[in-house]
């Protein structure tokens, strides 16, 4: 029985492997489907803007908060801006982002792909000639990886202001201070930092997102288990790869740890 | 023009055909009969190469599919005009785009032409009223009605294949399907429906197959059927003394 699982588990790994290469080389060989790219980034990018923003904002006032809370009993208030400003832009900005999108995109990419398996209508596409790849998944990827780098510069302007008002309306710190800290944390490394990842969680989002959806079989049982294994996969898979990314990001930048 | 010679099938672990062998001409029109979960469904996505056997050949044309990549199987495809189980209509589109859609992927038609072809498609099949309705808006004789245009429109069909065509639909609009199934083979075409409606079978066949567990158990004509000692068929033909 644990042999078969074990074997499952690795052709399943196989199958994904070459389901994210043949999606990439979808982004790169015609034919594009521009309109249903459009469709997606619309759906993922504008859709997804009002919870990015409130998550935004309550995260930067929250670590706004705390920071001056624990920084004013070291008379280092006015460091606040400065590791609001590092945390959001190299490591929370990205993760929350990223996390948000895989909850509110992840799961409608495999709902609406496992439904369309459940419905034939996958196998519809396939009669008809059309690579159901190139159709449904690169579409996907492509907004995915556009989009999640735009929401993630989004909302870490909005955690920054969020932090702002804490730190100046509630902590009663100058505003000059704080703004000139995060001028002085806006660095090519600090920024390259936070804005290198969302690329690839878009990537991975969409990649097992999509890989989920159109692996469901079962009915709305199985509909239930692809989408939420696609979002709880691709939450554990943002998590490890930030801490892969965000070491091999430090080393490449020359930080010292 | 279709052959199955000796098609061994499985999903996983579940065994679904065992040594399928049969033959349909190009004008036959056939019914494969069986209850749910017999592989019915199966047969017709073997056809299309849209899964493979585990064993066995199936021969289109003269053609072996079984080892065909995805760009060859499209001019197998091409061959055949199939409704999906409650029409498999795309739910993002709307009738006519849903029509459209093959028209828009390979034609080089114009928006006009595209526009005039579709009407006139819708028109055979009578739904040309709901061209601009979301495919949730559409009842269930107006879904499959739909369906059956998007399959003309995609290609000029040699042989239609249906899956549960009527299934749940009431006896009128069954009946409508069925009459339409039958005056889109009038010159001669001929068909594959797989259902577990031996009333409906009945309307558009004239050879039946019977399918229980992954083995075809009965292939004859409608007299034959009807006469039947095999005690599953006879349960399935009761229906036809209500």
């Amino acid at each position: 029985m644990g042999t078969i699982k074990i074997k499952e588990l690795i052709s399943d790994l196989q199958d994904f492997y070459l389901f994210s290469i043949r999606g990439f080389l979808g982004t790169i060989k015609q034919p594009f489907y521009f309109k249903d790219m459009v469709e997606q980034m619309d759906y993922a990018g504008a859709g997804s803007f009002l919870i990015v923003f409130l998550v935004s904002l309550f995260i930067g006032m929250a670590l706004s908060l705390q920071l001056s809370a624990e920084l004013s009993r070291l008379g280092l208030k006015m460091y606040t801006g400065k590791i609001v400003g590092i945390s959001i832009i190299r490591e929370i900005g990205p993760v929350t982002a990223a996390l948000v999108f895989a909850g509110r995109v992840g799961s409608g990419m495999a709902s609406e792909l496992g439904s369309m398996i459940l419905g034939h209508q996958v196998d519809s596409l396939r009669v008809f000639g059309v690579d159901p790849m190139k159709k449904l998944v690169t579409p996907r990827i492509l907004s995915s990886i556009i989009m999640l780098p735009a929401l993630t510069i989004i909302g870490d302007a909005i955690s920054l202001f969020g932090g702002y008002y804490i730190a100046v309306f509630v902590s009663h710190q100058s505003s000059t201070v704080y703004w000139s800290s995060i001028r002085d944390v806006l660095t090519f490394e600090n920024v390259f930092a936070g804005a290198a990842k969302p690329f690839i969680f878009g990537y991975l989002i969409a990649c097992i997102s999509c890989y989920m959806g159109l692996s469901t079989k079962g009915g709305a049982k199985g509909l239930r288990r692809s989408t939420t294994s696609a979002v709880v996969i691709s939450i554990v898979m943002i998590i490890v790869s930030d801490f892969i990314l965000t070491r091999v990001l430090l080393y490449a930048l020359g930080f010292s740890v | 023009m279709i052959v199955f010679d000796k098609v061994w099938f499985s999903y996983n672990t579940q065994q679904v055909l065992k040594d399928v062998s049969f033959s349909i001409n190009e004008n036959e029109r056939v019914a494969i009969l069986g209850g749910s979960g017999e592989g019915k469904t199966t047969i017709l996505k073997l056809i299309l190469g849209i899964v493979r056997p585990d064993s066995g050949e199936i021969v289109i044309d003269g053609e072996n599919i079984t080892s065909k990549t995805e760009e060859d199987l499209r001019e197998v495809r091409m061959k055949f005009s199939i409704v999906f189980q409650e029409g498999a209509l795309f739910d993002s589109l709307n009738v006519k785009e849903n029509v459209a859609f093959c028209l828009r992927e390979y034609s080089k038609l114009s928006e006009d032409e595209i526009d005039r072809k579709v009407r006139e498609i819708l028109r055979i099949v009578d739904v040309e009223h709901a061209m601009e309705l979301m495919t949730d808006e559409l009842s269930g004789g107006m879904h499959r009605r739909v369906a059956i245009a998007r399959s003309l429109a995609a290609s000029e069909p040699r042989m239609f294949l249906y899956d549960e065509a009527t299934t749940g639909l009431d006896p009128i609009n069954a009946d409508n399907i069925c009459r339409l199934i039958l005056d889109l083979c009038k010159n001669g075409k001929g068909l594959v429906i797989v259902t577990h409606k031996v009333l409906d079978a009945i309307k558009v066949a004239n050879r039946f197959m019977f399918l229980k567990e992954g083995m075809i158990i009965f292939d004859g004509d409608r007299d034959k059927l009807l006469h039947s000692t095999v005690s599953e068929i006879q349960m399935f033909i009761s229906e036809l003394n209500i």
